[in-house]
């Protein structure tokens, strides 16, 4: 089968044996790649009950056969595991250059397991895979190890994904960084490298890639650039880069102000999309094979460094009660250097805040602190001073001082930018998300905010398990692909199956790619229940479901629960308990 | 009575991103877009279809609510409401002809 690099590596770092395998076809044409390909593997290689930071936890870099083949937006990668942060099946996805390093290095998927005794990267040239020492790499930020391996390497060209400190200090919202800015985000993946004592991984090669029907794929390709071109979406996120939702967001008076005390922010003018592009925008800057160049290459203080993007606007700002875009920005690049997940940072320093201003944290931190809160993301990467304390998350934080209510997350995974109490489906999908808080495994704003593929009333349930079950399915299977989810603003899945069918020369339409997204939902699921998630888990906390929005038109609403849930559940075969069926899983062959 | 309207992103290529505007009583929204039409030249081609249509991806909320899910232009204005704008954002993404699920809705 065409589209693919062919082979998977198998590492085991306790011993060093590397074993290449061809990738087989049936893992192509049922999982696709990407998550589907980390999914099947992990859920294949673990007994879901290990200790996630153990030797025996597997993580799987893995691409999709649209990765690095030249389609528009075709480059991503994802990092699949058992989370340390919530023991869930967490696939986390990111873009940049070394997913199409990575496939011309010969690999579609790199699968690792055990321990090394020391500190090692792994070498992907080729076809051939090499375990080096990284002891000189060790303590080294993101920049550092990245800058250092091309200088050690005489290789400007090399591709390099990597943890900084708090992946090595095993911080449990420590993330994945490649080409020094992004990120395999969320899930705490960069604490299972650093448990593996696994620096880095670094790519090269120009093995090629074969296309089954070039020249049905030249059409679709132009096809499907024209789309995005045309897009409004996609042509905003150029202009202003994602953060042009901060004043969307806060104009619809759904964004998380104050650990979502509020839904709206009197200041997020001064930390706009707009205002970043009349002050701290140096350009624009895309991703591998990208024509939307959502990217922000920005200046602050002397510093120059990439983003912040919506989310970490977002929790850096409104929901620290910062409105100082330069601290913002900072605090950004901190996490970028450190290895951290943005979003777990901020969300972590503004329960923080929230413990300190309700008394029960003395010498904590006040919302509004921007310089102590830049300082403090130093902290949590590094686990030292009061930083330790948040470098596990903002549940395990709260938890140990008695207030687990203020841990704004679901199954311990913080929530991000979009406050659920006036957005009823997108309240659906991140309490049923299969790796806890999350927006991008069901991006259900773009009907409820963005209109896209049409306008759904925000405030209202009925319908919405439908397009929630969608959603999670189409962005299922997107991951899969190897393209970047933004496509999907433009596309529909007649793209991807065509894109798919050219490059690969499987029978591929609409329907049968949904159905691998489903596969893939419900795999991640089946391992989520074993690890000992219930329905009881798919939920928000308490105070989306209590607690009402105080200001403008949401003002009075919560997040109902019911019949929301009962009504996703049957929307997905499931029964009333959260379960697939044996029926379900029959149908997509899931039946052991 | 007095009302706000606030523009962002490439709205504000066109007109003033904050404008404090007094107006009559038993104004409606629609009565604003004319006002806003007249004021600034390029706000129609931008925010219109055709005259009175707002283009689809065209976000006016009123108070915080996309007035397409309460009376559309028709919406009467009261004292001390917040209009905002948003240009076109929408997108093709036509999974509902797909998925047959979706395609009950």
């Amino acid at each position: 089968m065409d589209g693919y690099a062919g082979n998977m590596a198998f590492i085991d770092l306790t011993d060093g044996k590397v074993t290449i395998q061809e990738t087989p076809t049936d893992l192509k044409k049922n999982y696709l790649g990407g998550r589907g390909f980390g999914a099947r593997i992990v859920t294949d290689r673990i007994d879901p009950k290990i200790d996630a930071l153990s030797p025996e936890n597997v993580i799987v870099f893995s691409t999709g056969p649209l990765t690095g083949t030249g389609i528009p937006l075709g480059s991503r990668y994802e990092v699949t595991t058992k989370s340390p942060l919530n023991d869930a099946l967490v696939s986390a996805n990111s873009g940049g250059f070394f997913g199409w390093k990575m496939k011309r290095a010969g690999f579609d998927a790199v699968v690792i397991s055990g321990r090394s005794a020391k500190p090692v990267y792994i070498f992907l040239n080729e076809g051939t895979v090499e375990l080096r020492d990284a002891t000189p790499y060790w303590g080294m930020k993101t920049s550092e190890v990245t800058a250092a391996l091309k200088s050690d390497l005489g290789d400007k060209d090399i591709r390099v994904t990597c943890i900084g400190p708090a992946g090595e200090k095993k911080s449990l919202i420590a993330c994945i960084i490649n080409e020094e800015h992004r990120a395999a985000g969320r899930g705490g993946t960069g604490a299972v490298l650093g448990s593996k004592n696994l620096k880095a991984i670094v790519a090269t090669g120009k093995l090629p890639i074969k296309i089954a029907d070039k020249d049905k794929l030249n059409a679709v390709k132009e096809r499907v650039r024209n789309k995005i071109e045309d897009n409004g979406i996609c042509q905003g996120l150029h202009k202003y880069g994602t953060a042009i939702l901060v004043n969307i967001i806060n104009g619809n008076y759904i964004l998380p102000t104050r650990n979502f005390q509020r839904g709206y922010f009197p200041e997020a003018e001064k930390v706009s999309g707009e205002t970043m592009a009349e002050t701290i925008l140096t350009k624009p800057k895309g991703c591998y094979a990208c024509i939307v160049q959502c990217g922000r290459v920005t200046k602050v203080d002397g510093e120059e460094g990439e983003g912040p993007e919506y989310e970490p606007v977002w929790g850096f700002s409104a929901d620290c009660g910062v409105s100082d875009l330069s601290a913002v920005a900072r605090a950004n690049y901190r996490c970028n250097d450190l290895g951290l997940d943005a979003i777990g940072a901020a969300t972590s320093i503004a329960c923080a805040m929230e413990m300190t201003e309700k008394g029960y944290l003395k010498d904590g931190i006040k919302f509004g602190d921007a310089e102590n809160m830049v300082k403090l993301v130093e902290d949590i990467g590094y686990r030292r001073s009061f930083g330790a304390e948040l470098a596990d998350g903002s549940f395990r934080f709260a938890e140990k001082y008695g207030h687990p209510e203020l841990s704004m997350s679901v199954k311990k995974q913080e929530l991000p930018a979009y406050d659920p109490r006036g957005l009823q489906g997108y309240g659906l999908a991140a309490a049923t998300s299969v790796r806890g808080g999350d927006h991008v495994y069901g991006y259900m704003i773009s009907p409820e905010v963005l209109g896209a593929p049409e306008k759904l009333d925000p405030y209202t349930s009925e319908g919405k398990d439908l397009w929630v079950k969608a959603f999670q399915d189409l962005t299922s299977s997107i991951d899969a692909t190897g393209i970047c989810l933004f496509t999907s603003f433009a596309l529909d899945t007649d793209d991807y199956a065509d894109l798919i069918a050219a490059t690969t020369g499987m029978k591929m339409n609409a329907t049968d790619l949904l159905l691998i997204g489903e596969r893939i939902w419900n795999l991640q699921k089946l391992f989520n229940m074993k690890v000992g998630y219930t329905k009881a888990d798919d939920t928000l906390p308490d105070r989306l479901l209590k607690e009402p929005l105080q200001d403008g038109a949401p003002k009075g609403r919560v997040w109902e629960r019911q019949p929301l849930l009962d009504n996703y559940y049957a929307a997905r075969g499931w029964d009333n308990e959260g379960r697939p069926t044996p029926e379900k899983l029959k149908e997509l062959g899931l039946t052991s | 009575m007095n009302i706000r309207v606030k523009a962002f992103a490439t709205f504000r290529d066109v007109m003033d991103k904050e404008i404090d505007l007094t107006i009559a009583e038993n104004t409606t929204i629609s009565d604003l877009l004319d006002d806003l039409m007249i004021q600034y030249p390029g706000f129609e081609d931008m925010a219109f279809e055709r005259p009175g249509v707002p283009k689809k991806f065209v976000d006016i909320l009123h108070n915080g609510r996309n007035i397409q899910f309460i009376k559309g232009i028709d919406t009467p204005l009261s004292e001390g409401d917040l209009i905002t704008l948003f240009p076109p954002v929408g997108g093709g993404w036509r999974v509902t002809q797909q998925d047959s699920q979706v395609r009950r809705l």
